[in-house]
């Protein structure tokens, strides 16, 4: 065997491909020596092959700033060589370097037929990960007997099919009939496509009535035995991204699940929303408590499941609101409900607090006057159900963040119009307002008072807070890695922050969610289509790393730190937060950039 | 000519022997190259029948008699080895695979003569060059594969041999800024080291 071929076949993806496939690509291989500094590829040329670095570094360029080094064993020029367009950055050599050059015909040929080897590097080399960091997480099966369900037991309507002559006319009036989302189309008794409602919509655009339901099936249909435990139709689910599944016995139809069905029946939501409702009955402090509890541990085995945070926050936000909400109905008069709104601040502001941390809360009073000595009891309240106090004592009892509307905007307006370290530090937490209890328009107000006073100085300010601590990547991966990396420091908190600063800057504020705030800046075009996918992508899967390593410390009981260590991470996770940590990078550069940081302050 | 625009061939044989009068051929690899870019898709590799020769007993570098039995001839082989071979031969002690080489088309009635590289005594010359004569054991292939970094890797096949030739004169010319065939063929006049006993 030539050794190109041997080291190829060792190395992934190209150790997916079976001996045909790999000689194919051999054949189109020719090995390659650049000095330094020479370009490979220019930018906005076609590349002319697909290139692997077998030694040395390239550095790919956007005129003269590098966005990205390609070292032994990475690849570059993919999509440009196989789509046959212009490559987005110039590939020059850093060092004297040996590529293997594959021939853009022979490869796209391979990629296009070869699922496993496309997506290693749709999701990968092109950055796209969430396909891998969902790999990532896809070993994590709960050994829990809800995953082990046979996914038959799900099934509770009879089949709806059609055959595939049938029109789209006679499906659809099936599946109004039947009140469900897909017809099954048979032959026979053996399952041959599956028509969704996803297939309906091109069926308005590109067909009619009349047409046969042939035309707009998915075919071939995916399929699982009425056996297969649940948790595979859920990997299934994960791995096409389809949300209706066939159940098949032997060949025999036997029904549909779909994605619904499998996540209903896989997630504790169930024990969450009974938990909810414990909350919402409870009639004193001590049932508060326990139901807070049981919460939290409810969480932590979710999260530990492999639940993602997205998913995961929006649903505890909710419960957490709904105990806060409880507490101060317990101890207020019902009488004075407008008597002062109730806000949170920080991750619980940004609706981002999934395992608690602590209390950062605050008032907006009405003109009637304070509320010390109430406020004082409903924060010993949450500390006594189980939220313990802010220890820099962001609490609504605290008489300094216990004002009238008026008094908090002339405290806004001081934090920008004088910008110190303190003042820029009380707005990147107070910038995450969120009403919990109480009329909102106050809150409203004060916003668009922050909007309207926000000093440019201020705001440099603030993005030079958040491009501060740069995420220790080199060259060659994550530096000091074996000192663990600090996922909140060099990864959600630049990321948070940098959102924040976008937002404020875009009169965006009233969204205190950073997920939401990418994809509101991304539609309002403050943040380019791509960079907004990769923010959202790198701070979920951070967000869920943190996640899981701190679900993993309360279940042994230790207190949660940020600190994830190597030994959490298997070859996946390693990647994907490598890349996660360079979008970070990446992100503060363009911040720092756009806000001018660089010049000074 | 630009050494970019010249056609080579890194070649290597496996024979029963190094006498090249005598012995024979039973494995042959080419890898050509076009400029310093190695066309692996194109590499050539096969064993040899020998013809009338006893094939009891013979191993030959883990190729065994009974390989060897359904193998083609050089006669079946001749015209796309000499297809690939329609340039510089480049190799490893090359002078000694292209005189087995001329014997076999001579027996063809073909002349095959061809200007050759050996990458012994281009690294013969890269040692003077920077002042640190190289010893016969440093001008081994193996030797030269470590040098280079490219240790890795299992070689004694024909075929993997023939590679690593290219490979390691792909990085010689290049870090040595050899530009010209001229130049090139000028360098290995008188740095010959193809009697070394290494070879044996």
């Amino acid at each position: 065997m030539i050794p190109p071929k041997e080291f190829l076949r060792k190395i992934k993806p190209f150790s997916f491909l079976e001996d045909t496939r790999l000689n194919a690509l051999v054949s189109g291989l020719d090995v390659v020596m650049y000095p330094p500094d020479t370009v490979i590829c220019r930018q906005g040329e076609i590349s002319p092959a697909v290139y692997l670095v077998f030694s040395g570094l390239v550095g790919l360029y956007d005129g003269e700033d590098v966005v990205d080094y390609v070292a032994k064993g990475e690849i570059f020029g993919l999509l440009s060589a196989i789509h046959q367009a212009p490559s987005y950055y110039e590939a020059r050599t850093l060092e004297e370097t040996i590529c293997y050059s594959f021939d853009a015909t022979t490869f796209a040929e391979v990629y296009r037929t070869h699922s496993a080897f496309a997506s290693f590097f749709s999701a990968f080399v092109e950055r796209r990960f969430r396909a891998f960091s969902r790999l990532a997480r896809e070993g994590e099966g709960s050994e829990e007997a809800s995953s082990l369900v046979e996914v038959g037991t799900l099934l509770s309507k009879a089949p709806v099919t059609c055959t595939a002559d049938a029109t789209v006319a006679e499906a659809v009036s099936l599946m109004e009939r039947h009140k469900v989302g897909s017809v099954i189309v048979v032959d026979g008794t053996r399952p041959v496509g599956i028509l969704t409602n996803r297939d309906i919509r091109r069926v308005l655009i590109h067909g009619e009535r009349e047409s046969p339901v042939r035309e707009f099936m998915s075919a071939p249909p995916i399929c699982l035995d009425r056996r297969s435990p649940v948790f595979d139709a859920y990997t299934q689910l994960l791995r096409t991204g389809i949300d209706h599944l066939i159940v098949v016995d032997g060949d025999r139809v036997a029904g549909v699940v779909t994605s619904k069905d499998i996540l209903a029946q896989l997630e504790p939501s169930s024990s969450i929303l009974a938990l909810y409702r414990k909350v919402i009955k409870a009639t004193d402090l001590q049932a508060l408590q326990s139901a807070f509890r049981a919460i939290r541990l409810a969480v932590s085995e979710m999260a530990l499941k492999g639940m993602h945070f997205y998913q995961l926050s929006r649903m505890i936000t909710s419960v957490y609101d709904m105990v806060v909400v409880r507490i101060i109905e317990f101890l207020k008069d019902p009488e004075e409900k407008g008597d002062f709104l109730w806000i949170h601040l920080g991750s619980s502001g940004r609706k981002e607090q999934v395992i608690t941390t602590d209390q950062d809360n605050a008032v907006i009073l009405s003109p009637s006057g304070p509320q010390l000595e109430l406020t004082q009891r409903i924060n010993d309240a949450l500390e006594q159900v189980g939220v313990p106090k802010c220890p820099a004592q962001y609490m609504a009892s605290n008489p300094r963040w216990h004002l009238t509307l008026e008094e908090w905007k002339e405290l806004f307006s001081r934090w920008f119009e004088e910008p110190t370290p303190d003042h820029i530090r009380y707005l990147t937490v107070f910038l995450d307002m969120r009403t919990v209890y109480g009329d909102a328009a106050p809150l409203e107000e004060l916003l668009e008072h922050i909007h309207a006073s926000a000093t440019n100085q201020a705001v440099r300010f603030l993005a030079h807070d958040a491009t501060l601590n740069e995420p220790p990547i080199g060259i060659f991966g994550i530096k000091h890695l074996d000192r663990g990396v600090n996922l909140k420091k060099f990864g959600i908190y630049p990321i948070a922050n940098g959102v924040r600063v976008l937002a404020l800057d875009h009169k965006l504020l009233h969204v205190t969610n950073t997920r939401e705030r990418i994809e509101a800046l991304r539609d309002m075009k403050a943040l380019g289509q791509e960079r907004a996918g990769d923010l959202l992508e790198a701070y979920a899967f951070l967000q869920d790393l943190r996640l899981r390593h701190q679900a993993h410390a309360l279940k042994n009981g230790s207190a949660g730190d940020n600190l994830i260590r190597v030994e959490e991470l298997d070859k996946m996770d390693l990647l994907v937060l490598k890349e996660s940590l360079k979008i970070t990078a990446s992100f503060q550069k363009m911040l720092k950039a756009r806000y001018g940081v660089e010049r000074g302050l | 000519m630009r050494l970019e625009d010249a056609r080579f061939a890194a070649v290597d044989l496996e024979t029963t022997g190094l006498d090249v009068r005598r012995d024979h051929i039973v494995a042959v690899a080419a890898v050509p190259m076009e400029g310093t870019r190695i066309r692996v898709g194109d590499a050539f590799y096969t064993t040899v029948r020998p013809e009338k020769y006893r094939l009891d007993g013979m191993k030959y570098h883990g190729i065994a008699a009974n390989d060897l039995e359904t193998a083609p001839t050089f006669e079946e082989i001749a015209d796309r080895l000499w297809k690939l071979c329609d340039g510089i031969l480049v190799g490893h002690c090359v002078h000694i695979d292209s005189q087995f080489l001329s014997r076999f088309f001579g027996k063809m009635g073909r002349s095959f003569q061809r200007p050759l590289v050996d990458i012994a005594e281009l690294e013969k010359w890269i040692g003077r060059r920077e002042g640190r004569a190289r010893s016969a054991e440093e001008l081994s292939l193996d030797a030269l594969m470590i040098r280079y970094g490219l240790k890795e890797h299992f070689r004694h096949n024909a075929l993997a041999d023939a590679f690593f030739a290219a490979q390691i004169f792909q990085i010689q010319v290049i870090r040595n800024g050899i530009q010209t065939v001229e130049q090139l063929l000028g360098i290995l006049k008188d740095q010959r080291v193809c009697n070394a006993h290494f070879l044996l």
